[in-house]
C-alpha cells in the first residue's frame, strides 16, 4: 500500500468516521482532504452511497459509486459488525488515540452498539465525539424522522426558492422548490467539520474532549440570515413571488436570453442609466412609464417585457461582456458541462480528475486554495473493507 | 447547567482583523466571535455598507446603529472606525495586521493591494498572519474581477442545473446561500490554519471562490456528466431513486408539506396513514420501480389528500406513523419553530437602539466549551480602547488622528 506523506493543515489528526450518506462522511472528508489520517467503519453491507451511482454507464456496482467515491477519498477503510461484542472491541480499539469520532448514525444505533456519546467521553477523555442527527437528539423532534428534503424545508430554504431575483409567477404553479442534490446533507458535513475544528482547538485549552452534537435542520436554518434578520426587524418575509414587495426596487430580473438566462439587476438610478445606454438608449426608456426608479417599480410587469424583448436578441456571454463593461450585475446561466469547461474552472482546479470503475470522469476539488498546505488527493476511496486486515489485526496504519 | 468552573471559548486568545462586508465574510467571522474570537472590525462613516442597509428597527430608521442587517452579522465583534482612504488610516489598519492572528476580507480582487494591504504586504510586517480573502470567483483565475451577486455564483456553480421544475429551466435558489456558505467554510479554513501555525509557526493565505464552496452541493451531477456524458435535468422535487419524494400542497393558502419515502415500510405507513391501504395493492404503487414509472399519477393522488389537510397536523400524522415528513417553514414560522427553540437554536440578543431580537444560533452544542452572543456594537465604540491598547497609540496621538478625520 503507498502512503504519501499527508501534507496538509491538519496531518497528524486521527479521524474514525462512523457515517453513511452524505453529512458525517463529507464532515470526515474534509479532514481528510486537509491531511487528517480517516479510518472509515461501514457495516459488512456498506455504506448506502455505494448503492446510490453514479456508475459508469449506468451499470450499478458498490465499488464504482460516483457519489460514494466522491465523499470517502483520503480515508482508510475497514468493515465492522456492530452487532457483536468483538465488533464494538475492534471499535474501541480505534478510537483508543483517536482525536476525532464523527458519527451520523441514528442515536439508537449509536447507544446499541456501546457507542453512546456520553460513554465514550467517559471512556475516551480526550476525544470530540461530532454527532450528526436530523433535528438533535433533545426535544420534541428528537425521534421523529428527518432526511435531506424535510430537513431543508424546515430550515426554511424549500419556501423561498425559487428566489430573488428569479422568482414564482404563481405560487401555486411553482410550489416550494428542492434541488435535485444533498443541500442540507452537504451543509450539516461542513458545520460539523467546522464545530469539529472549534472542538480541537478547544481542546488545547481544556485538556479534555468534548461532544459536538450538531442538528441537520439547525444547520441548514442557522445559514438563513438574510431572511431570518427581516423576520425579525419588520417582520418582513420574502416569498417566491415575482413582485416588488419582495424583490424590490425594479428591474431585477431572471429573464430568457437568446441561448438560456440570465439575471438583469439596474435597481438604482445610476444602474437604470447604464442599462438604457446598453439597450441602445430606446425611446420607451425614456417615457414617463420608466421614467423614475418609483415608475419603474410600478409598471414592472411591462418594463420586464420590454427587457426580455432585448435580452432575447443576444446571447448570456454578449450581455455579461456587455454588463462587465458597464458595471452593471448581470451574470448569464452557466449549465454544469459550461461551468466544467470554463477557462476559470480549469485554471483554478475546481475540479479534479478521479479514476471510478476504470473510467476517467471529474469532481469537486476542495473549495479552499490554501497556499502553504494546500489540500491533496493522497488516495481514492476505499474498496468495501480494503484496510480491514492492515488495521484491524495489525494495528493502526502509519 | 452548574459547572464548576467556567467553560473556556474555544477560541479564546485568538485576534481576526476583519475587512469584510456584505455577509460572506461577516458571517463567517460572526460564528468565530460567538466562538471566542476578538474580531476587531474597521469600518468608516465613508464607507458604511451594511449600516446603512435596511431592514432598521422601526422608528430608527437609516441610523447607523439600528441596522437589523449589521447588528445580526455583527453580533460580539469590536467596531473601530478608520478611514482607509487616508495614508494615515492604512498605517493603523496596518499595524492592527501585525498584532492579529488571521485578517479577511470580501473585497473585489485587488483593492487590498492598492491600499498597500495585501498578503505580501502584510505578511512582511507579521509573517505568522492567516490571511483569507473570499469572493465571488476567488483571488485566481481569468474570472476573478467578475462581479458576482448571490444570484451569479449561484448560477455558474451549476446549482441552478438541478434546480427546476420537471422539465423545465434552471432556477435560482431562495436566500442567499453562496454566502453563508462560502463563510461556513472560510471559518473550518480558518480554524485549520491555526491549528497548523500552532504546530508550525507558520501563516498563509487563503483563497476562498463562492462558486467552489456551492460546487460542492453537486458532487453526482458533475460525476454523472463528466463520467457518463449525462446532461443534469431539471426533475422538481423529486428524488433520483425513492418515491414519493416531494413537497405537496396542504388546505391552507401557500403551506406545504414534505413526504420522502425511503423504502418499502414507509410507504406501507404512508398508505396505511393516509386513509389509502389500496394504493399499496394498486399495482401502478406497489415496488419502488413502479412508483417511479406512475411519479405523476402517484404525485397527484397524495396531493389529493394533502390538499385536505392541515400542514401542521398533517406532519403528527405522517410521522407518528413513521414516514419522514415535515412542514415547508417560512423563515418568520421557523423562528417560532417548536424543535428550535427547545434546543436554543434561536437566541435572543438585546441592543441599547434595536431592542432585543432574535436570530439563529449556532446550530450545534459543545458540552466542554462554551459561546457568547454579545451584542453587536456600535459604530467605532473599540476605537479608543483598541488603538491606544492593542497598538499603542498615545493619547495626544489619538486627539490628533481624531481631529483629523482619520478616525471618521
Amino acid at each position: 500500500m503507498t502512503q504519501p506523506t499527508a501534507q496538509g493543515p491538519l496531518a497528524g489528526i486521527n479521524v474514525v468516521e462512523l457515517g453513511d450518506g452524505t453529512s458525517g462522511p463529507y464532515a470526515a472528508k474534509l479532514f481528510g482532504d486537509f491531511g487528517a489520517e480517516v479510518i472509515k467503519v461501514e457495516s459488512p453491507a456498506g455504506d448506502s452511497s455505494r448503492r446510490r451511482g453514479p456508475f459508469p454507464d449506468g451499470r450499478p456496482d458498490p465499488e464504482a459509486s460516483g457519489l460514494f467515491m466522491y465523499l470517502n477519498t483520503n480515508k482508510y477503510g475497514v468493515v465492522i459488525d456492530l452487532d457483536g461484542k468483538s465488533g464494538q472491541a475492534a471499535l474501541h480499539r480505534l478510537l483508543d488515540g483517536a482525536d476525532i469520532f464523527i458519527s451520523n448514525l441514528p442515536a439508537k444505533a449509536l447507544d446499541a452498539a456501546g457507542l453512546a456519546p456520553a460513554a465514550l467521553r467517559q471512556r475516551f477523555p480526550r476525544l470530540i465525539v461530532t454527532t450528526i442527527s436530523p433535528f438533535g437528539p433533545t426535544g420534541p423532534w428528537a425521534e421523529r424522522k428527518g432526511d435531506e428534503l424535510v430537513t431543508y424545508a424546515m430550515g426554511g430554504m424549500a419556501y423561498s426558492t425559487p428566489g430573488m431575483p428569479d422568482a414564482a409567477d404563481d405560487l401555486i404553479k411553482e410550489p416550494p422548490l428542492h434541488p435535485a442534490c444533498f443541500v442540507a446533507e452537504t451543509i450539516a458535513g461542513v458545520v460539523a467539520a467546522e464545530a469539529t475544528m472549534a472542538a480541537l482547538l478547544g481542546r488545547g485549552h481544556t485538556g479534555e474532549g468534548c461532544h459536538v452534537e450538531l442538528s441537520q435542520q439547525a444547520a441548514m436554518a442557522s445559514l438563513q440570515i438574510r431572511d431570518v434578520t427581516n423576520a425579525s426587524y419588520v417582520g418582513s418575509h420574502y416569498n417566491r413571488l415575482l413582485n416588488p414587495i419582495t424583490i424590490g426596487r425594479m428591474p431585477n430580473f431572471y429573464v430568457p436570453c437568446k441561448d438560456g438566462y440570465v439575471t438583469v439587476a439596474a435597481p438604482m438610478e445610476i444602474h437604470w442609466e447604464r442599462l438604457s445606454q446598453m439597450m441602445g438608449d430606446p425611446d420607451w426608456a425614456r417615457s414617463e412609464l420608466y421614467a423614475t426608479e418609483i415608475a419603474r417599480t410600478a409598471n414592472w410587469v411591462t418594463l420586464r417585457m420590454k427587457i426580455v424583448e432585448w435580452t432575447m436578441t443576444l446571447t448570456g456571454d454578449e450581455l455579461h461582456a456587455l454588463a462587465e463593461q458597464s458595471q452593471l450585475p448581470i451574470f448569464p446561466f452557466y449549465s454544469i458541462r459550461k461551468m466544467a469547461n470554463s477557462d476559470h474552472s480549469r485554471e483554478r482546479r475546481t475540479l479534479v480528475e478521479v479514476q471510478i470503475g476504470g473510467k476517467a470522469a471529474r469532481m469537486p476539488a476542495a473549495p479552499l486554495k490554501m497556499r502553504a498546505t494546500p489540500w491533496s488527493l493522497r488516495r481514492p476511496a476505499p474498496r468495501l473493507g480494503e484496510h480491514s486486515t492492515a488495521i484491524l489485526k495489525d494495528g493502526m496504519a502509519a | 447547567m452548574t459547572q464548576s468552573s467556567p467553560r473556556p471559548l474555544p477560541l479564546k486568545g485568538i485576534r481576526v482583523l476583519d475587512l469584510g462586508q456584505f455577509i460572506a465574510i461577516p458571517f463567517c467571522t460572526l460564528w468565530l466571535a460567538w466562538l471566542g474570537a476578538e474580531v476587531i472590525v474597521i469600518e468608516s462613516r465613508r464607507r458604511m455598507t451594511s449600516r446603512t442597509a435596511p431592514p432598521f428597527a422601526k422608528g430608527h430608521e437609516k441610523e447607523p446603529n439600528a441596522s437589523g442587517y449589521f447588528n445580526q452579522l455583527y453580533s460580539s465583534k469590536k467596531s473601530v472606525t478608520v478611514d482607509m482612504t487616508t495614508a494615515e488610516g492604512r498605517d493603523i489598519v496596518r499595524r492592527l495586521a501585525g498584532v492579529c492572528d488571521v485578517m479577511v476580507d470580501n473585497f473585489s480582487t485587488g483593492v487590498l493591494e492598492k491600499l498597500g494591504l495585501g498578503y505580501e504586504a502584510v505578511s512582511a510586517i507579521n509573517p505568522g498572519l492567516i490571511m483569507l480573502s473570499n469572493g465571488a470567483f476567488g483571488r485566481a483565475g481569468p474570472m476573478r474581477n467578475a462581479r458576482g451577486l448571490h444570484s451569479a455564483v449561484n448560477l455558474f456553480s451549476g446549482v441552478a442545473d438541478v434546480t427546476g421544475y420537471v422539465d423545465s429551466h434552471p432556477r435560482i435558489q431562495g436566500g442567499v446561500l453562496p454566502d453563508p456558505l462560502s463563510g461556513t467554510y472560510s471559518g473550518f479554513a480558518i480554524m485549520a490554519a491555526i491549528y497548523h501555525r500552532q504546530k508550525s509557526g507558520q501563516g498563509q493565505f487563503i483563497d476562498v471562490a463562492m462558486h467552489e464552496a456551492m460546487l460542492t452541493l453537486i458532487p453526482e451531477a458533475v460525476i454523472d456528466l463528466t463520467l457518463n456524458d449525462v446532461e443534469p435535468e431539471r426533475i422538481g422535487n423529486r428524488d433520483r431513486l425513492n418515491a414519493p419524494h416531494g413537497i405537496f400542497r396542504c388546505r391552507d393558502e401557500d403551506t406545504w408539506l414534505a413526504i420522502s419515502v425511503n423504502d418499502e415500510a414507509e410507504w406501507a405507513a404512508l398508505c396505511a396513514a393516509t386513509g389509502h391501504p389500496e394504493w399499496a395493492g394498486d399495482p401502478r404503487f406497489a415496488t419502488l420501480a413502479a412508483r417511479r414509472q406512475n411519479i405523476g399519477a402517484l404525485e397527484m393522488d397524495i396531493e389529493a389528500w394533502t390538499s385536505g389537510q392541515e400542514m401542521h397536523a398533517a406532519t403528527d400524522l405522517l410521522q407518528r406513523a413513521g414516514v419522514p415528513a415535515g412542514p415547508v417553514l417560512r423563515v418568520d414560522e421557523m423562528l417560532d419553530d417548536e424543535q428550535l427553540n427547545a434546543r436554543d437554536g434561536v437566541v435572543t440578543i438585546d441592543h441599547p437602539v434595536a431592542g432585543p431580537r432574535r436570530q439563529m444560533a449556532l446550530p450545534w452544542h459543545m458540552d466542554s466549551l462554551d459561546v457568547q452572543y454579545l451584542r453587536a456594537p456600535l459604530l467605532g465604540e473599540h476605537t479608543h480602547e483598541v488603538l491606544t491598547g492593542l497598538i499603542g497609540v498615545s493619547e495626544t496621538d489619538y486627539a490628533r488622528l481624531e481631529a483629523g478625520g482619520v478616525l471618521s
